[in-house]
């Protein structure tokens, strides 16, 4: 109580100086020239905004210095590159745009501050001028369009995409608040989905017809697998809000929309491992992680997160990604139980009944080694 | 009430005004029909909401910047919605809600377009008040309704609306405080004000449109408004055709809410039930929403376009570079603006075919918008630049402007957009253009013409103090959110993700930041209010401190109903005679000389 009465009477001195001091100079200044006065202040001020240039441009010399190390790594999809080099083109143009205009703008705040035996130069239009600085951003920013749209285009194109040799297919619906990873299994066939109530339940969120054949292998995942170098479809979706699928380090995003599947495809570059190497050749990746002990690049691991606020736990919507070989990918998924021998309906469970044959098995040859062995006694004991 | 039309300007006439009302305390200072008044209630009602727009993001940035320390002062304001000192996650969102509905639109839009197209149009124009006093007081009257059921829905027990300030369905489409705590009372009462809100300022902007084609006083052809003028009407324009959309929005979403409509909804499974909803879509709504929502932030910043010509032009003693030039770019930016508003939505779903259309006009719009930013520097090049408080907020403007502005390019390429839609990357753009450059231009016209408004001068120093305050603040919290490119927007933390909690100290930097820009405006808010009743005199001999041209000078230090004691001024030229024919200035309402040819 008695810091914050403190707190409060320092903050009410605090300004009390300012109104003291600025009223002061307010009675000092306008007693003289008033003409004087503005070309003090103006001189001062002018100095001032010229100063500003200097020391603005080095604090953001400073921020690219202390930040840019920590923006997103590198893309680990092929059309995430594409994304990449736009925004880096981009950004060029950007910072020629900032730099020249405020060199300008604050340079000849310098030169033309207020003197009284300025004349200002009567300078109402001047046509060529105006034509030039509308035709070379036209250029500037044609150029950007087109070369957009076409990524664009090349991104969107997933019927080329889906015509490859292999796709990986998997869909992610979003709810408050987690995602559901679901999988085609070893048929690689997706079992159908109908939405209505009959199918539609709190141990089938999903509405999956299970009298489709289809779903009998689907399973759901705790961490989203994919394969290098395979082109992977994400069927996107949500049950309850809006929600948005991104996959930061891919330059995946889009949003999962109730009633309205939604669909992305992207080429994973390089496995975990792999992206995990060439984070180590990194100055900021190779501090040490206080938690954990390790240096970042170790501990790195590729995540899944929501993008589109949803609610009250929308921050909270993670789950693992992990890019893997081909044969690590196999080998996980075979060691994936389908959800409807997992949820729905265990006791249909195949892979069950084989372990109850394994034991029945080896009951039956105990039972037959300790019969061979009861009738070797026997024999050795007629002879 | 008022038979006063155009060009009516015999003393007889005024003096029949004045006879016409008593006017007592609540009809002077309350219930006012007086644009002058009512410009002033705006201002004043803006400046509130600007104060608790501002304080809701403190509490938000003290989440982000000590996401694991307890504040007993947050608990002691606040209470169950920050238990034990620490934001609850669902007053994160409310707050994160309400700081942008009210600062987009109860700050910016009615402290832009309602203070400055009220107190000046008539003022600058030649006219004695608006076409429709009445329905002039009306528009105030409905924003004022909505700001009490705004500012109601924090005290109600489910807390205001917490879906963003977006309000995008189903998180908003469906009343149920179990999806979302904000989605129940609060966000009917959001919709309410919205509505109130709205009726207000089309109820303004119709006025406006009206007074400045039908009153301009003899002389005052629309080549001779200011570009002020030209910059308000052209956003009274924009609002007309743009707000509707919300409105519309609104309707449809409440219908969805309370009488089971299925507009916006389709296919909603909560826990397990699937509901009734079937046929509507999300995506719909952000049509209309930001069918509005982009020209909206035009009808934000049309008026500072206007005021830094103005300010910009009188402090360098040089005409604006380039009227027309500046004039024909309103208008273009105008009439793509509402061609661009589905770049807030390329990743939502939406055919990315049309996704095209919509990156080619946002990019074409970058052009007249940097016509205008080369013919202000231009304007001051070989000016002699008067560096009054002013005159800083409007340099500040053009730097702020260039710098928020730029990164729109980025966004609106929706191949970059993919990875930067919903991230810090946005909130850093769109607070430098509208948070930071739209005040900037809001102050430039607050210190320009206070005098005009109250017959007394704001303080230089504390002006001043104001200015560098809120420019260094101002970019110390919005510049390093653009490093944050891929970190999401609107998470009440980030301890989750690995891939974004490394941004820790800059989010500390950020809000450290902000409370020295929020102090920049108590300086303000003291200069403001003390400036009101006992800043230094305008006196009757220096009735046009600034030597501006603009005909609101020409009028006595307090103009009373009608503006004008006498006849109303004859304009002959121009507003920019600044320093041509070996004068420092002419007034537009000086006369031709001999010889002298028309600008």
């Amino acid at each position: 109580m008695g810091t914050t009465i403190l707190a409060v009477l320092a903050v009410v001195l605090f300004f009390t100086i300012i109104f003291l001091v600025a009223k002061a100079q307010e009675l000092s200044s306008f007693s003289k020239d008033a003409d004087e006065h503005l070309e003090k202040a103006s001189d001062l001020q002018g100095k001032l905004l010229f100063a500003f240039l200097f020391i603005g441009f080095a604090a953001v010399a400073y921020a690219f210095y202390e930040l840019g190390p920590r923006v997103l790594p590198q893309s680990n999809s092929l059309h995430g590159d594409e994304v990449d080099s736009m925004f880096n083109i981009t950004n060029i143009v950007a910072m020629l745009v900032f730099v020249l205009t405020h060199i300008a703008l604050l340079t000849f705040a310098y030169l033309y501050r207020y003197k009284r035996n300025r004349k200002a130069y009567f300078f109402p239009h001047n046509n060529k001028l105006e034509i030039i600085w509308t035709v070379v951003p036209a250029i500037v920013l044609t150029f950007l369009v087109f070369r957009g749209i076409k990524a664009w285009n090349d991104i969107f194109d997933f019927e080329t995409l889906q015509d490859s040799e292999q796709v990986l297919v998997f869909e992610a619906t979003a709810k408050q608040f987690g995602w559901t990873l679901r999988y085609p299994g070893m048929d690689g066939e997706f079992g159908e989905r109908i939405i209505d109530r009959e199918h539609i339940s709190q141990i089938n969120e999903l509405g999956i017809n299970w009298e489709d054949p289809n779903s009998l292998d689907d399973f759901m995942a705790n961490e989203l697998w994919l394969i290098k170098g395979v082109p992977t479809l994400a069927r996107l979706g949500a049950q309850d809000v809006l929600h948005g699928f991104y996959l930061p380090h891919f330059r995946v995003k889009m949003d999962c929309v109730p009633g309205m599947p939604t669909q992305f495809m992207f080429t994973p570059k390089y496995t975990t491992e792999e992206y995990k190497e060439i984070l180590s050749h990194k100055k900021y990746w190779q501090k040490i992680n206080t938690e954990t002990g390790n240096p970042k690049w170790q501990d790195f691991q590729f995540e899944l997160a929501c993008t589109e606020l949803c609610g009250k736990s929308h921050f909270a919507m993670q789950r693992i990604v992990k890019v893997v070989t081909q044969e690590e990918f196999d080998a996980w998924a075979a060691t994936q139980t389908p959800y409807y021998y997992q949820v729905i309906n265990p006791e249909a469970n195949p892979a069950k009944k084989v372990v109850v044959d394994e034991e029945v098995i080896i009951e039956e040859l105990m039972d037959s080694v300790s019969v061979v062995t009861e009738m070797q006694t026997v024999v050795a004991e007629l002879h | 009430m008022s038979e006063v039309t155009a060009n009516q300007d015999s003393a007889h006439a005024a003096h029949e005004h004045d006879d016409h009302h008593e006017q007592s305390w609540l009809t002077t200072y309350i219930f006012s029909q007086d644009h002058k008044m009512i410009g002033k209630q705006f201002l004043m009602t803006g400046i509130f909401w600007a104060f608790i727009g501002g304080i809701l993001s403190l509490f938000f940035r003290m989440q982000l910047a000590w996401p694991n320390e307890t504040f007993p002062i947050l608990e002691a304001l606040l209470g169950s919605w920050a238990e034990g000192g620490k934001l609850s996650n669902e007053f994160y969102y409310a707050l994160v809600t309400m700081h942008g509905t009210i600062l987009v639109f109860f700050v910016l839009t009615t402290g832009l377009s309602g203070t400055f197209s009220n107190f000046l149009i008539p003022l600058q124009i030649g006219a004695r008040d608006m076409a429709s006093p009445f329905m002039n007081m009306l528009s105030y009257w409905f924003f004022f309704a909505a700001s009490v059921v705004l500012l109601a829905s924090f005290f109600i027990q489910t807390g205001p609306a917490s879906g963003g300030w977006t309000a995008y369905p189903p998180l908003n489409g469906i009343r149920d405080i179990a999806i979302n705590k904000g989605s129940g009372l609060g966000f009917d009462m959001w919709i309410v004000s919205m509505s109130l809100f709205i009726i207000g300022s089309t109820l303004g902007s119709l006025n406006y449109v009206t007074t400045v084609i039908n009153m301009r006083t003899k002389g005052m052809s629309f080549t001779k408004m200011p570009l002020l003028i030209w910059a308000l009407t052209f956003t009274a324009v924009l609002g007309i055709l743009a707000f509707p959309a919300l409105l519309a929005a609104c309707g449809l979403l409440e219908f969805d809410r309370l009488l089971g409509t299925s507009f916006f909804l389709n296919n909603i499974v909560i826990n397990g039930d699937l509901l009734a909803y079937k046929g509507g879509s999300p995506i719909i709504f952000q049509h209309l929403f930001w069918f509005l929502g982009h020209p909206e932030v035009y009808i934000i910043i049309f008026p500072t376009f206007g005021i830094v010509s103005e300010v910009l032009a009188v402090h360098s003693r040089k005409p604006v570079f380039g009227y027309r030039a500046m004039i024909l770019s309103l208008g273009a930016i105008l009439i793509i603006g509402y061609f661009v508003w589905a770049h807030h939505m390329f990743v939502t779903g939406m055919s990315p075919a049309i996704g095209k259309v919509f990156i080619i006009f946002t990019l074409l719009i970058a052009i007249p918008s940097a016509i205008k930013v080369f013919n202000w520097i231009t304007t001051i090049w070989r000016g002699n630049l008067r560096f009054t408080p002013p005159m800083m907020f409007a340099m500040g403007f053009v730097s702020l402007f260039v710098s928020g502005g730029i990164t729109g390019v980025h966004l609106g390429n929706s191949v970059i957009d993919i990875q930067l839609h919903d991230s810090y990357f946005v909130v850093g753009h769109f607070h430098i253009v509208m948070g930071v450059a739209a005040f900037f231009g809001m102050w430039a016209g607050v210190y320009q013409w206070f005098p005009k408004m109250f017959g007394r001068f704001m303080n230089e120093t504390m002006g001043y103090i104001h200015f560098w305050g809120s420019i260094i603040g101002g970019y110390m919290v919005f510049f390093p959110m653009h490093f944050m490119a891929g970190v999401p927007r609107r998470y009440y933390a980030f301890d989750q993700f690995q891939s974004f909690n490394n941004f820790q100290d800059v989010n500390v930097f950020i809000t450290l930041a902000a409370f020295l820009v929020f102090a920049s405006q108590i300086v303000f808010l003291i200069n403001f209010f003390y400036s009101i009743f006992r800043g230094r005199e305008m006196t009757e001999d220096n009735l046009n401190p600034w030597g501006a041209n603009t005909l609101e000078w020409t009028t006595p230090v307090h103009p009373g109903h009608g503006n004008w004691p006498g006849d109303l001024p004859t304009v002959y030229r121009w507003p920019y005679d600044y320093s041509v024919n070996g004068k420092d200035f002419i007034p537009q309402n000086v006369p031709l000389e001999e010889g002298e040819q028309e600008h």
